[in-house]
């Protein structure tokens, strides 16, 4: 296990370094294929998230990694992971946004999950003009169409 | 191509900004304008989209929750067509019903999906809710049908509506309707929705153009025959239970042999195209009822023949649980394997299985369990037929 104790620099778009073992650098798939194809570098910029998200990411990484490492007594260590993640994602909109498109573009996959869901069950309880204000969404519909999907809701909330 | 138009419809609309760009917090770019408070989920790429609008729908496959899945097609024409193209199946594929169209699509091949139908002596109503009854359903059924029975010179005609409580045949709600003749042995089905055209097998046929348009720009909504069904003449009661045919004008028995399809509509016709709402009015009073079939071989049902039952001295069938009380409406359809001495060539197991059940469990209580080929709404037209009292079959 002496390759986990190599640090990693990852650089944000400010230019700001985050030195990272080697085994959370490789949470982020992009960088474990950085390094999978001989990029030797110790600094590997990311300069498409900002150091407040990357550092974010890298909580969660490490955390992950941490946890990973820990053998038996797994039951209550994934429960504690359940929990961390919860309150992890439990963030403003905002940056719930920033954090998917970093782990998307990072491809943390983990990440990417409990983000994705966090989405879809914030927003799966709103009517779809919260939806349309939330996400910007310009209503574009003609009026014909705007009457199949009046008539469509209609019968979907009929009990 | 949905995806393709997306990205550019999100490419158009934020043109200043690459997609995968994150501005960083405090930045020219994010504070520079605060009064247009574009927001920045615009960027969210499409393929994450897809995969939120997936979670919605796999997280909520019973109603009232599948009504989400609904709002999310409501949102805009893109995540309209991601809803319905991409992420609900059909519910052939998922046993599942999402939008209003899905009651005119046919049912699941393996496991029926399981309805009960309530019936309002007083009003003349009836009622088809998904679920398994209003005892053990409660609150998770979810009212998919209303009929209203409608007393004419010439006989019955049952009124199928979207809406509960609309029954006028120019709203767009109605869908369809049951007419019976004066005796109340032969019953017709009408459905707004045009019958499919089978390409391969119909293509020799000249096909009125009326029937070659594409859903979005039908012209009308004209009604087409889409079953027949009749019930025998039993006047002397020597015959045992009723005997009923259902002739599936819209289906083609090839859709139950090895292989077999049913083209389905994936969208109303008469829902929000108003601008030709006079033109069908005109068809209605010139008496147009529409085309005829356009299957050459339309699939018949045929009630299974239930068992004399020598100690209870009744007739029998097993319903399964599903039925619990003993009535002259129950039955179940299966397939008829020869028709008009010719054999239709369906597989043995295909004409074991009961394509519709239906029966009683309650006062004015009954289950409806319908599966591939037949629709929700053919099926709840058919079990309708049952409820005309008909003395002359019995």
């Amino acid at each position: 296990m002496s390759e986990s104790n190599k640090k990693i620099s990852l650089i944000s778009s400010e230019g700001e370094a985050f030195e990272v073992s080697e085994a959370v650098a490789r949470e982020f798939e992009i960088v474990a294929h950085m390094l999978e194809d001989g990029c030797s570098g110790s600094s590997i910029p990311i300069t498409t998230v900002d150091s407040n998200i990357l550092g974010k990411v890298i909580e969660y990484c490490t955390k992950h990694v941490e946890v990973g490492n820990v053998e038996g007594n797994s039951e209550k260590a994934e429960k504690d992971l359940e929990e961390f993640d919860k309150r992890f994602i439990a963030v403003e909109m905002n940056t719930l946004f920033s954090l998917i498109l970093a782990a998307n573009y990072l491809n943390v996959k983990g990440l990417l999950n409990i983000g994705c869901q966090k989405v879809a069950d914030t927003i799966k309880d709103m009517k779809p003009e919260e939806v349309r204000s939330i996400f910007n969404i310009e209503n574009d519909y003609t009026p014909a169409e705007e009457e199949v999907v009046r008539k469509e809701n209609e019968w979907a909330f009929q009990p | 191509m949905p995806f393709k138009k997306m990205v550019r419809e999100l490419r158009g609309r934020n043109k200043a900004v690459g997609r995968s760009h994150i501005a960083p917090e405090g930045s020219s770019s994010s504070s520079s304008s605060p009064s247009t408070e574009q927001s920045i989920w615009v960027d969210l790429p499409p393929e994450l989209l897809l995969d939120i609008i997936h979670r919605i729908e796999s997280g909520q496959s019973l109603w009232p929750g599948r009504r989400d899945v609904v709002a999310c097609a409501s949102v805009c024409r893109s995540w309209r067509e991601m809803t319905k193209d991409e992420v609900v199946k059909a519910p052939q594929l998922s046993g599942l019903l999402t939008f209003p169209v899905s009651l005119t699509q046919p049912g699941p091949r393996d496991a029926p999906i399981q309805c009960f139908i309530k019936r309002e002596r007083a009003t003349g109503i009836y009622r088809l809710y998904l679920g398994l009854s209003p005892a053990l359903s409660g609150d998770k059924s979810k009212l998919l049908l209303s009929a209203k029975k409608v007393r004419m010179a010439t006989g019955m005609e049952f009124v199928v509506s979207l809406s509960g409580n609309d029954f006028s045949r120019s709203s767009t709600s109605y869908i369809g309707k049951l007419r019976s003749n004066f005796l109340g042995t032969k019953f017709t089905v009408y459905e707004i929705q045009p019958p499919p055209v089978y390409s391969e097998r119909s293509s020799n046929r000249k096909l009125p153009p009326s029937m070659r348009v594409s859903p979005w720009v039908s012209s009308s909504t004209q009604s087409y025959n889409m079953a027949s069904i009749l019930y025998e003449l039993n006047v002397l009661r020597t015959r045992g239970p009723r005997r009923m045919q259902c002739i599936m004008n819209s289906i083609p028995v090839s859709s139950i042999q090895e292989g077999g399809q049913v083209h389905s509509p994936t969208e109303f016709t008469n829902l929000g195209n108003k601008k030709n709402k006079k033109k069908s009015v005109m068809d209605f009073c010139t008496g147009n009822m529409g085309g005829e079939s356009v299957v050459k071989e339309p699939l018949v049902l045929k009630n299974k023949s239930p068992r004399w039952h020598e100690q209870l001295q009744c007739w029998c069938l097993n319903f399964k649980g599903r039925v619990t009380v003993a009535s002259v409406k129950n039955f179940q359809l299966i397939a008829a394997a020869a028709e008009a001495g010719k054999n239709m060539n369906i597989p043995e197991e295909e004409q074991e299985r009961v394509i519709l059940q239906f029966g009683k469990i309650g006062k004015d209580i009954f289950t409806m369990d319908y599966r591939y080929p037949i629709s929700a709404f053919q099926a709840f037209a058919i079990c309708l037929s049952s409820f005309d009292t008909k003395p002359v079959c019995q």
